[in-house]
């Protein structure tokens, strides 16, 4: 072979080895640029337990979630969080190694980095077993195999466990790799904050709030911090942006009680003393869900929109008076009865109970209808304050003293009787000259309890100003309240109403139109053929 | 009065004289048979590439803001929002890597035609400054994206600066301007990469070219003697090869674009940082010895492909012998090059 030919062969064959292998090696480098995957530095002990657990096949997803985790990046292994001592309740001797490892790390395994967040979380109600103290017998209605993987799943959210720490961060926080963006998705809050109880994660989902998430979360980087009082990095909040996550003002905190200002929970509403000491009296909690609320919002809006959803918890108290008042005056006249063993009682007329038609509304309109009536006042979920709530309360009341009347009470057989409208309201009232939603100029001009009551507005006034002077409202919440009783004709929009006359008769126009023929195809129509039963007849 | 007499009596030129220089100079320039050949015709693909990077390039600048707070925000906001950015941005990206890579299959024709041998050597030399003037271009300007990737990239690259002896401390002050890599090693990144670099390359190259010109294309022995004129086969191969070019840049722009990373986080060192993918050989080779000792070793290495056109006579007085000598240390030069690019490739 001449030189030629030999520079030709080596030219060719390196030429094809630089462009090949360089080219290779841009296409990876340049990968790189696009994969957010961590580096993570596995210390020994670590990858024995990783070694082990792929070769036994255990848990092996485990792994790759914590690969994706800030742990694995800080250089945090198992053994850090898995560590046990000899007596330890969940300590097991592995197998495979002569480690001593906990099964189950507790918060206050977490708590040796956490400190602040487990001791956040502690103070909140998320901890807070309370239905262990006032409902205990509710499981005489549900056997207890049911609740292992019923109620125990959500409520291990608060569990006491038997190193006297509480709680299970991994309720939000999935294990292994504590994605922020999985604790921030409003799914995980709706993993138990879902149902007829509590349906919240509906409630936001049918929200303004909820719509723009569903919308457009999908582009958002959820998995953001919030420690630094930064502002809120994404355009709507989810749930954790209101109770935890902070803003410009706030710090983030894992007590979700903190900015509560209502135990609308429970079955009366009232203004929550939780913690007080540490975290201040509602008005307190308010003004910091407030201030988040204020990153997005006008102050006028907030406070119009949070003092009406105020009222609407004070309504249900009223509303639930009337349940209290008919199943404590059934059990009086002994035409119900509370489950009793042992000289012990399993039922309460004024909470729970489940054999008789009156026990079972009034159960259902506090721990069903009634906290969908008042959540879905606080979180924008109209039609769970309109059809879920109020709507289902009124008829569990219909029901009830129905009831009571074909049970032979006289005075709920006269409530059946009567053919009055007012009766749907037999509690006392609370509202609100006109809404935060804006003027309506012909809204107000309907409601019966308006016409037939020349002094509507002053027995609200009276009720509210009770409530106000009860310390149930704030001062600026009376202000405004009264601000708006001395502007309500242009708050009713009722001043305006003759303004919009020519608008109006359009619309009504139309009506008559529809209802035109609604009657002719509809009501009016009269088939050849008649019904087979009636030609039975 | 036509177009060309109104600009004759503006630009009093011999028109008739520029078109015989022209035709001369680049119209019939003699090109030698063995240029037919592919493989043997492959430095002119920098030379395509050059106008392509300044062009995306200026149009880079238009958008971009060397500071440590806006760098990386700018580079999103053409990647992800101004039209057409991501193409420019990746063409820009890919262009500098098909660069580097076109100047090592240059050097490696020359290198085994032995295209550097005398009378050629200063043009060796030029050839191996403008190679080190595109790496450094490379190397500023991926700098420049400030994530975490190209952030550390900096800083383990100018830390190798730091190791030179006598002046690394002085050199790798006035390139970060000051201990670490901060907004003054951005701006100082910036003037090199947009302005200063590009100057010297383009000077280069015309010093390139012109040596080239001078001396003629070299004629390696064993090829058919003979010419053919530049225009318009040799002309008509360098447009292929520029669509080549811009259809495989483009391609490669699309199927991998340059992707953003994450914020450069001064304060976050990564457990593992690495230069762009051209110095993995050399950033291996110094994990393999100790560094002083490593940057020594790489500055002999250097300096004997520097000047070997003139060490060359001095390994053998036979002709056959200093062909076998160059294209063992050739070949072998290009596979550690290759094996140790790799390695580093694959390693954590």
């Amino acid at each position: 072979m001449n030189n030629a030919k030999i520079q030709q062969w080596l030219i060719g064959i390196f030429s094809v080895l630089l462009i090949v292998s360089l080219m290779i090696v841009a296409t990876v480098e340049i990968k790189k640029t696009r994969e957010y995957k961590p580096e993570i530095d596995i210390d020994k002990i670590t990858a024995r337990c990783i070694t082990c657990h792929e070769k036994e096949n255990i848990a092996v997803k485990q792994i790759d979630a914590w690969e994706e985790s800030e742990h694995a990046v800080m250089g945090i292994g198992c053994f850090e969080c898995h560590e046990a001592k000899d007596g330890d309740f969940d300590a097991q001797r592995c197998p495979e190694s002569d480690f001593l490892i906990a099964r189950h790390p507790t918060p206050k395994d977490c708590a040796e980095c956490h400190e602040q967040q487990v001791a956040e979380f502690a103070n909140s109600k998320h901890a807070h077993q309370f239905w262990l103290f006032a409902n205990a017998d509710r499981a005489v209605y549900e056997n207890p195999i049911s609740t292992r993987h019923g109620c125990e799943q959500c409520h291990q959210v608060g569990n006491i466990w038997p190193d006297g720490s509480v709680g299970e961060c991994d309720v939000c926080h999935a294990k292994h790799s504590f994605d922020l963006a999985v604790a921030r998705q409003p799914e995980t809050c709706g993993e138990c904050h879902i149902g007829p109880d509590h349906p919240h994660i509906e409630i936001y989902n049918e929200s303004k709030h909820g719509n723009i998430f569903i919308t457009k979360g999908g582009e958002w980087d959820m998995g953001y911090h919030t420690a630094d009082n930064e502002p809120i990095p994404i355009e709507a909040p989810v749930c954790v942006t209101c109770h935890m996550d902070g803003n410009e003002k706030q710090p983030m905190t894992h007590n979700v009680s903190a900015r509560l200002a209502w135990e609308s929970q429970s079955p009366w509403s009232y203004r929550t003393v939780w913690d007080e000491e540490n975290l201040g009296s509602w008005e307190v909690k308010r003004e910091r869900m407030e201030s988040i609320c204020k990153s997005c919002h006008a102050p006028n809006f907030i406070e119009t929109y949070l003092v009406t959803a105020d009222l609407v918890n004070l309504q249900y108290n009223e509303i639930r008076r009337m349940f209290v008042y008919w199943t404590k005056k059934l059990t009086n006249d002994s035409l119900i009865d509370r489950l009793k063993a042992d000289g012990k009682f399993y039922s309460n007329p004024v909470l729970n109970g489940w054999d008789e038609v009156p026990e079972l509304e009034m159960y259902h309109a506090w721990h069903h209808e009634g906290r969908r009536f008042r959540h879905g006042a606080e979180m924008m979920g109209a039609d769970f304050t309109q059809w879920h709530g109020i709507w289902d309360l009124q008829e569990d009341m219909v029901e009830l003293i129905a009831w009571a009347a074909e049970h032979g009470d006289k005075e709920a057989e006269e409530w059946v009787e009567s053919n009055h409208p007012s009766k749907f309201a037999p509690y006392a009232l609370y509202d609100i000259p006109g809404s935060a939603w804006g003027i309506p100029t012909k809204t107000n001009t309907t409601p019966f309890v308006y016409k037939d009551n020349k002094d509507y507005w002053d027995r609200i006034k009276a009720n509210v100003e009770t409530v106000y002077k009860k310390g149930l409202l704030a001062e600026d919440q009376w202000d405004l309240w009264m601000k708006r009783y001395e502007n309500k004709d242009h708050y009713l929009g009722l001043k305006y109403s003759s303004d919009v006359d020519s608008t109006w008769n359009f619309y009504k126009e139309r009506n008559a139109l529809d209802t035109k023929a609604f009657k002719e195809q509809a009501v009016k129509l009269n088939l050849p053929g008649k019904s087979f039963w009636e030609r039975k007849k | 009065m036509s177009v060309k007499e109104w600009l004759k009596e503006r630009f009093p030129i011999d028109y008739e004289k520029f078109v015989e220089i022209n035709e001369n100079i680049f119209i019939k320039e003699p090109i030698p048979l063995h240029m037919k050949k592919w493989l043997l015709a492959m430095g002119t693909t920098p030379f395509i590439l050059l106008p392509m990077q300044i062009i995306t390039g200026i149009l880079l600048a238009f958008y971009f803001v060397p500071s440590p707070e806006m760098a990386y925000e700018s580079v999103r906001y053409i990647t992800e929002e101004v039209q057409l950015g991501f193409w420019i941005r990746g063409f820009h990206h890919w262009g500098a890597n098909l660069m580097i890579i076109s100047i090592f299959l240059h050097m490696m024709r020359v290198f085994f035609t032995h295209a550097y041998r005398k009378p050629r050597e200063i043009n060796w030399i030029v050839g191996f400054i403008l190679l080190f003037l595109v790496l450094t271009i490379s190397f500023t300007g991926y700098s420049l994206t400030y994530n975490q990737l190209s952030y550390w990239a900096a800083t383990v690259g100018t830390n190798l600066v730091k190791e030179t002896p006598l002046i690394g401390g002085f050199l790798v002050n006035m390139l970060r301007g000051g201990e670490s890599v901060t907004a003054n090693t951005l701006t100082r990144f910036y003037t090199l990469h947009v302005w200063l670099l590009p100057l010297l390359i383009t000077l280069m190259i015309v010093i390139h070219i012109i040596v080239l010109r001078v001396h003629g294309i070299s004629e390696p022995e064993g090829y058919d003697k003979g010419y053919y004129p530049f225009y318009p086969s040799h002309f008509n191969k360098i447009i292929i090869v520029t669509l080549f070019l811009i259809s495989l840049i483009s391609l490669l722009t699309v199927i991998l674009p340059p992707g953003l990373g994450q914020p450069a986080d001064p304060m976050n060192t990564p457990l593992h940082i690495k230069p762009e993918w051209y110095f993995f050989s050399v950033f291996l080779f110094l994990k393999l010895v100790p560094i002083k000792l490593g940057i020594l070793l790489i500055g002999l290495i250097v300096l004997i492909m520097i000047f070997w056109p003139f060490i060359e006579p001095l390994t053998s007085k036979k002709e056959d012998r200093r062909a076998i000598i160059n294209y063992v240390l050739g070949g072998t030069a290009i596979l550690i090059l290759i094996a140790f690019t790799i390695l580093e490739t694959i390693s954590l």
